[in-house]
């Protein structure tokens, strides 16, 4: 019930907000951009690819690309999870540290919230815009499944991807803004968290290291198989893991709050 | 909401409460009760104690030691279940910019656990009290200092609390919302809701409270009941108690 009420507040709070609408209709914008691009590709070369007994299809080239370029390379424009290292830390920046800078954290905790509910309620909002977000970005590739051949196992594993990357990064975001004295901080120290994960895997091949458990750590490892379309119990866990784990170490924090000084 | 409990029972119970702050005892040893109705006024000098006692009683600070309990309740083991029996309006009223006065209702009724028939009622009775209807399209971040401290009150007094805590409410207020807010208060307490108010202002304290507890360096030095024909003895005992502390420092 608390959980409910908090995060009824801040979904209030992040429509109302411009910051949501302005990053929205960019992110969106840019992404009709590159599914227009991809689609064009696929189109002049769709005659070549039906000549091949096995070739890729509409799903390979526009709908997967479209929500990363992880597996095609190409980064500009960005796909969907390219923009999400930077909007989700951007939309969860507020979340926590805002509530401290403008003195509502306080108010909150005199209602009788637990740290947990106000964690949770917060976390469980950003994740209502998210999934808005997905949608609407899937809602492009799903236009023209009438008139296509969509793998929908495909798709809908490059979905849960997303979603558990989403979730993921989500987690991150408050969990920084929990920590973080000004929301501005809290953004910044999500990127860079966000892209060391992002490229631990490469920065380690780089220095001619190759370990095992750096490719464990990589974001990458995990995601690239479920936008292939295979869906394996280990990389869904590893997502959850890190997801609970920022979630608790920002519960941790905000509890904290009332035995600083 | 106040809850129909034998006039002698404590709403709110501190029990040898303390806290250090940067280092220093902020609060010590501080026990105190407070019964349905009545009005006390803390008093002291800047760095006393008074907001540090007030955000552990409201459930924003931990104290160190010591218990509090509310309407029975241990506050600190179950600071969910106070949601509905305390009203806190903290210094300077903390409001979030991008809401106008009616989201502020509607998230403050929900966060206290209003639902439905009673949500809208209290958002009636509450609009109507403290004169919003004017303001109630309006952003928190357009709002006076005046304002903002009704709609702070407004927040705090939603769901009828049987203790209200109000940390230095007329600080930015003219005085026709001091008299106001006066009011505001002696109904409060004749409603049967106890009433912690801190203020600098011994005024204040002589106008409106029942009793007063002068602290000083974090230490109860004064707790007795207020005559209200006699201001200036207030007066005497408040500075005898502040000037010691500055004597002693010196």
């Amino acid at each position: 019930m608390s959980t409910s009420a908090v995060m009824r507040l801040e979904l209030r709070r992040l429509f109302v907000r411009p910051l949501g609408w302005v990053l929205a209709a960019l992110t969106l914008a840019e992404l009709g951009w590159r599914f227009v691009l991809l689609l064009g590709n696929f189109l002049a070369m769709q005659v070549r690819l039906a000549a091949l007994p096995s070739g890729p299809g509409f799903t390979d080239m526009v709908g997967v690309p479209l929500l990363s370029s992880l597996l095609t390379g190409g980064f500009i424009p960005f796909g969907l999870t390219e923009l999400a290292l930077f909007v989700v830390p951007l939309l969860a920046m507020p979340t926590l540290a805002g509530e401290r800078s403008h003195g509502t954290l306080p108010l909150l905790f005199g209602t009788g919230q637990s740290a947990r509910a106000i964690v949770l309620g917060k976390y469980a909002a950003l994740m209502v815009w998210l999934v808005l977000w997905l949608v609407l970005a899937l809602l492009m590739p799903l236009s023209l499944a009438h008139a296509t051949h969509l793998d929908w196992g495909k798709l809908a594993a490059a979905s849960l991807g997303m979603l558990l990357l989403l979730a993921a990064l989500a987690a991150i975001g408050v969990a920084c803004s929990a920590f973080a004295s000004h929301p501005a901080i809290a953004a910044s120290a999500a990127i860079l968290l966000v892209l060391a994960l992002c490229s631990i895997q490469l920065g380690a091949q780089a220095a001619g290291v190759n370990n095992s458990v750096i490719d464990w750590l990589a974001l990458p490892t995990h995601l690239e198989p479920l936008l292939r379309g295979l869906v394996s119990t280990g990389d869904i866990l590893w997502f959850l893991l890190l997801t609970i784990v920022a979630l608790a170490l920002a519960i941790r924090r905000v509890a904290t709050e009332k035995e600083r000084d | 909401m106040i809850a129909p409990t034998a006039a002698s029972s404590p709403v709110l119970q501190l029990d040898r409460l303390s806290r250090r702050r940067a280092g220093r005892p902020a609060v010590s040893d501080l026990s105190l009760e407070l019964s349905h109705g009545q009005v006390l006024g803390l008093l002291g000098v800047n760095g006393a104690g008074k907001s540090t006692t007030l955000a552990m009683v409201a459930g924003a600070l931990r104290p160190d030691s010591g218990s509090i309990r509310l309407e029975g309740e241990d506050f600190l083991e179950h600071p969910e279940r106070a949601r509905g029996s305390l009203g806190w309006l903290p210094e300077r009223a903390p409001l979030w910019p991008e809401l106008t006065v009616t989201e502020h209702l509607v998230a403050h009724a929900r966060l206290r656990g209003l639902r439905g028939t009673a949500a809208r009622q209290a958002h009636q009775r509450i609009v109507e009290r403290m004169e919003l209807q004017p303001l109630l399209r309006r952003l928190a971040a357009a709002l006076s200092q005046g304002q903002r401290q009704r709609l702070g009150l407004a927040c705090a007094l939603l769901h009828q609390p049987a203790l209200l805590v109000l940390d230095e409410p007329a600080n930015a207020l003219d005085p026709v919302q001091s008299a106001g807010l006066r009011t505001l208060i002696r109904e409060q307490a004749a409603a049967g809701t106890a009433v912690i108010l801190s203020t600098h202002l011994l005024t204040e304290v002589t106008a409106v409270c029942d009793r007063v507890a002068i602290l000083h360096e974090g230490t109860l030095r004064h707790d007795a009941a207020v005559d209200q024909h006699d201001h200036a003895a207030l007066e005497r005992r408040f500075f005898q108690i502040a000037m010691a502390g500055e004597v002693r420092a010196a």
